[in-house]
């Protein structure tokens, strides 16, 4: 324990003197499943994701132990390109789009802005609805004989494999009405919902990152509807846009692909750069440096990231002129990611560093990015790329950034707002652990990557040349104490709804408008409308009171 | 950015945008204008201005879209942020195009380049052009 | 929500035909719902555009590939019947921004009828496409019944296209220039076939007086609609009927 010592409380006994919170206002399964309560549906969101977390993990698992043996373990070949599908589709689409920004930004946004709820709360259910059938999808692709196409789908082997394409292409169409809607919803809800006072200058980071985030969202996920939805009719009806034996061309379907899924990388990762923005002033105790900064790399980020899609095309055929000019932008990306990375940096110096979990969780976030980011630029480098494309060292790559750096920071906010959103405390001890875990096991599955990716190990096949047996065999050792790690998280997490020890008013001091609000919240969230007279993350308004009352 | 406005202040736009009622004289002057362009556009394909046939046939559906944008959907009298939302949708659309449009247009020249550096060249056919001559 | 405690603001209606309009108990102003509801649909239309986009930048890149097999299969189609259903549209437009004129300053009837000469205008658009894309099968262009035949891999011959006239007999691909037109004009007619569903619902609402100078939010939502799907053909007019 290193802030504050929680008392052991348990539950009061009497039941009636129970403040009413938006987890008991109502009871039923329809009072859920029916909600328009932007926290209900973040919960709902947080469940569902987590399984899909659980489910591609899993995948992942699998994959790693069938690659223990030269030969393979597990599976004949097409099963295996079937497994590590599934666990691309599933971590993609299921879990890292959106895990941060639908449960955990569902739960946080309107909190923050100090609004009753979503500006369209409606719209919010339904998205939550597409996402259940998006992944109601996944699952019928999996019944009707699975898919072996890889996460990206591309023509024109998705054309012609005899396999349950079809359905998971509709799935992750809908997927992405699921999440146009909920970056529309956040869009207007930080337009029009804002609490008096809280200008755009005023608001946290989080909010800051998520509203970029949802600009993606909104501006890019059609074009991925529309190629999924291509596929689907080059399948049923052989039109030939994508298909080069009928006159099309895959490196169209490659550009509209990465159009979308190039934004979609930072679709991902920017919220998880939101939530670390949070959490190192708030675990440091000091205003954020460089706050206009980190705000408008956001948005340059956006911007640019719309630009640089064809660096994951250098070998597909595209025109060399075209790659120059990828490959040169590409590198304008490293900018607005420098500055955020520095600025959290200077943020930690001197502050009154607290290494509760969430800012463990963070400070593992710092490192694995910088990894994951470097790794980007050397990647973007054309002729580099050039060599190393389709390699274990563009894997390591995105899961520097993917796993090692959004799911870590999906973790550090899950850990963060857990008191908040349900009023207990997990054991930070066992936190701790799991963290180090956590960290121990992501390095030691993805450094022999980087190695035996340099030295030619090409991604995505189910057996591999003996020379790259101690690699493969330490990424899957690394593998599973992730694995463990991940585990022993999900474990003390439901221990501590089981215990029921109660979680601080104010768990961590933070300052934005979701520590204002008793804990966890009321069904409309504030008990008078908040004004904001402050400037974003003054600590020296904190009121050190709440941080030692427990929650009611 | 005026803060003061987006907010929970939006009053002010209470004027504009939110309850702006045009006179059906300004729809009705509107249609005819897009009439007489549709007239317009099947005129000038009767003709062959060459490379500048596309440009034409686009500038022409550009300015009956730009009227129908401004004043049947009123985006004329609309807020700035409902302007900027969906106008920025035609600007990101438009790096779509231009980004795969080059690729497309510049990969015959690709085709030239590899030929005259390569001396194997002769032999070998670059896979972007396998789809175009048969 | 059982909060209606919260505050819940009422617009009142302006005449005995209409009903009064509660506020969503979230918002603390009409204008907030207005606003949030406007820029959201604004935001909806956006990504329209960019879902519609994706099929011209294909056909741009297709055009750019193959211009001959696009010219001469423009020529196959019909641009008067094109011009005329452009004509149909732009004249529903009309009627729609009028309906939402009529509803802006209460005219209840001037709402339905306006809307019901809109979805009569989609009714003759979608009639005037049939009799188009029947032709089109009839000359092997693209033949409706085989859509799903497949194909035999080893020669290349599709079911659909089966060219009886020989009309795309000397341009490369020739099957690309109609497999672009059906896709869009498809996905397109499909919208025409929503807009028209939804101005019905408008007029069932109209009917009942829910749409009135206080409160026409929705009417003014699938008017935007409506004339998106005007928009998307202004362009697909030209490109599809007199290729350039």
């Amino acid at each position: 324990m290193t802030t504050q010592v929680p008392p052991v409380e348990t539950a009061t006994p009497g039941v009636e003197t129970e403040r009413k919170t938006y987890l008991n206002v109502t009871k039923g399964f329809m009072s859920w499943a029916g909600t328009l309560d932007h926290k209900r549906i973040g919960l709902m969101y947080l469940i569902g994701t987590s399984a899909a977390l659980l489910a591609g993990g899993l995948f992942a698992l699998l994959v790693r132990l069938h690659l223990w043996e030269p030969t393979g373990m597990l599976f004949d070949n097409a099963e295996y390109n079937q497994v590590f599908t599934l666990h691309g589709v599933f971590m993609v689409f299921l879990f890292v789009i959106p895990a941060i920004p639908a449960a955990l930004g569902n739960m946080i946004l309107p909190l923050q802005l100090g609004a009753i709820d979503v500006a369209l709360p409606r719209l919010n259910l339904l998205s939550f609805y597409l996402w259940v059938t998006g992944a109601i999808f996944a699952i019928l692709a999996i019944v009707a004989g699975g898919f072996d196409t890889g996460w990206t789908f591309y023509t024109p082997y998705s054309l012609y494999t005899q396999q349950a394409v079809g359905l998971i292409g509709m799935g992750v169409f809908i997927l992405g009405f699921s999440s146009i809607f909920t970056g529309l919803n956040f869009i207007v809800t930080v337009h029009k919902l804002r609490a008096p006072g809280l200008t755009w200058f005023r608001m946290p980071l989080f909010i800051w990152a998520l509203y970029a985030t949802s600009i993606l969202q909104v501006l890019a996920t059609p074009v991925l509807g529309i190629t999924v939805l291509l596929v689907a009719i080059e399948r049923l009806y052989h039109i030939g846009i994508f298909d080069p034996r009928l006159g099309g061309d895959a490196v169209l379907f490659e550009h509209f692909f990465w159009f979308y899924s190039h934004p979609a990388v930072y679709i991902m990762v920017l919220p998880a750069f939101g939530i670390i923005s949070e959490l190192v002033t708030v675990h440091s105790r000091k205003p954020l440096f460089g706050y206009k900064l980190i705000a408008f790399s956001s948005l340059a980020i956006a911007i640019i990231s719309f630009l640089v899609w064809g660096h994951h095309m250098f070998t597909s055929g595209q025109s060399t002129y075209a790659m120059f000019a990828f490959s040169f932008l590409t590198f304008f990306v490293a900018i607005p990611t420098a500055i955020k990375e520095f600025s959290w940096v200077a943020t930690v110096w001197k502050g009154s560093i607290a290494l509760n979990s969430p800012m463990l969780y963070t400070l593992a976030f710092l490192i694995i990015f910088a990894i994951g980011g470097l790794t980007g630029v050397i990647l973007g480098a054309l002729n580099v790329d050039i060599h190393l494309h389709d390699t274990y060292f563009v894997v390591a790559h995105f899961h520097y950034v993917m796993m090692g750096s959004i799911a870590l920071a999906f973790f550090a906010g899950l850990h963060h707002w857990w008191p908040k959103m349900f009023g207990v405390m997990y054991n930070e001890t066992h936190a701790k652990i799991s963290c180090a875990l956590i960290f121990i096991g992501f390095n030691a599955t993805f450094i022999p990557q980087f190695i035996m990716g340099s030295r030619g190990m090409p991604r995505r096949y189910a057996t591999y040349v003996p020379d790259y047996e101690p690699y493969h065999k330490a990424s899957t050792i690394g593998a599973m104490v992730l694995g463990v790690g991940v585990a022993f998280m999900v474990y003390y997490l439901v221990v501590s709804l089981l215990q029921k020890k109660r979680a601080m008013e104010n768990q961590w001091g933070g300052v934005t408008l979701e520590w204002e609000t008793p804990t966890p919240p009321p069904l409309e969230n504030f008990s008078k409308p908040p004004v904001v007279t402050n400037e974003v993350y003054d600590y020296s308004k904190l009121d050190l009171e709440t941080t030692i009352t427990p929650a009611k | 950015m005026s803060d003061a406005h987006d907010s929970h202040g939006d009053f002010g736009d209470l004027q504009m945008g939110t309850h702006h009622v045009s006179s059906a004289l300004q729809f009705t002057s509107v249609l005819i204008a897009l009439l007489f362009l549709t007239i317009i556009t099947v005129a000038v394909a009767q003709f062959d201005f060459g490379g500048a046939n596309m440009l034409i046939a686009m500038g022409i559906a550009s300015v009956k879209a730009a009227l129908v944008i401004l004043f049947f959907m009123h985006v004329k009298y609309d807020t700035a942020i409902n302007k900027i939302m969906f106008l920025s949708s035609f600007l990101f659309l438009s790096l779509l195009f231009i980004f795969t449009l080059a690729d497309r247009a510049t990969r015959q020249m690709d085709h030239r380049a590899h030929t005259i550096k390569t001396p194997v060249a002769s032999e070998w056919v670059h896979p972007n052009t396998l789809n175009s001559d048969h | 929500m059982s909060h209606d405690d919260h505050h819940s603001v009422v617009i009142p209606a302006p005449g005995p035909e209409f009903k009064p309009h509660t506020v969503a108990h979230h918002f603390d102003t009409p204008v907030q719902e207005f606003q949030s509801a406007k820029l959201g649909f604004w935001l909806f239309l956006a990504t329209e555009i960019l879902l519609f986009g994706g099929l011209f930048a294909a056909y741009f890149y297709f055009h750019e590939q193959y211009p001959e097999t696009f010219v001469v299969g423009g020529k196959q189609l019909d641009w008067r019947l094109g011009g005329l259903n452009t004509c149909v549209l732009l004249l529903s437009s009309w009627t729609m921004a009028m309906g939402v004129r009529a509803a802006q300053t209460s005219q209840k009837k001037k709402l339905l009828m306006y809307c019901g000469l809109t979805v009569l205008g989609a009714a003759i658009f979608m009639v005037i496409k049939f009799f188009e894309y029947k032709a089109k099968s009839d000359h092997g262009l693209f033949v409706f019944s085989e859509m799903l035949g497949g194909y035999d891999t080893a020669t290349g011959q599709l079911p659909w296209f089966t060219d009886i006239h020989g009309v795309m007999a000397g341009v490369p691909h020739g099957h690309m220039f109609f497999a672009i037109y059906v896709t869009m004009t498809g996905i397109h007619g499909l919208h025409v076939i929503i807009g028209a569903g939804l101005i019905i619902w408008i007029m069932f609402g109209a009917a009942k007086g829910r749409f009135h100078a206080g409160y026409y939010l929705p009417v003014d939502l699938v008017g935007l609609y409506w004339h998106l799907v005007d928009l998307i053909w202004i362009f697909l007019f030209p490109l599809l009927y007199l290729v350039p």
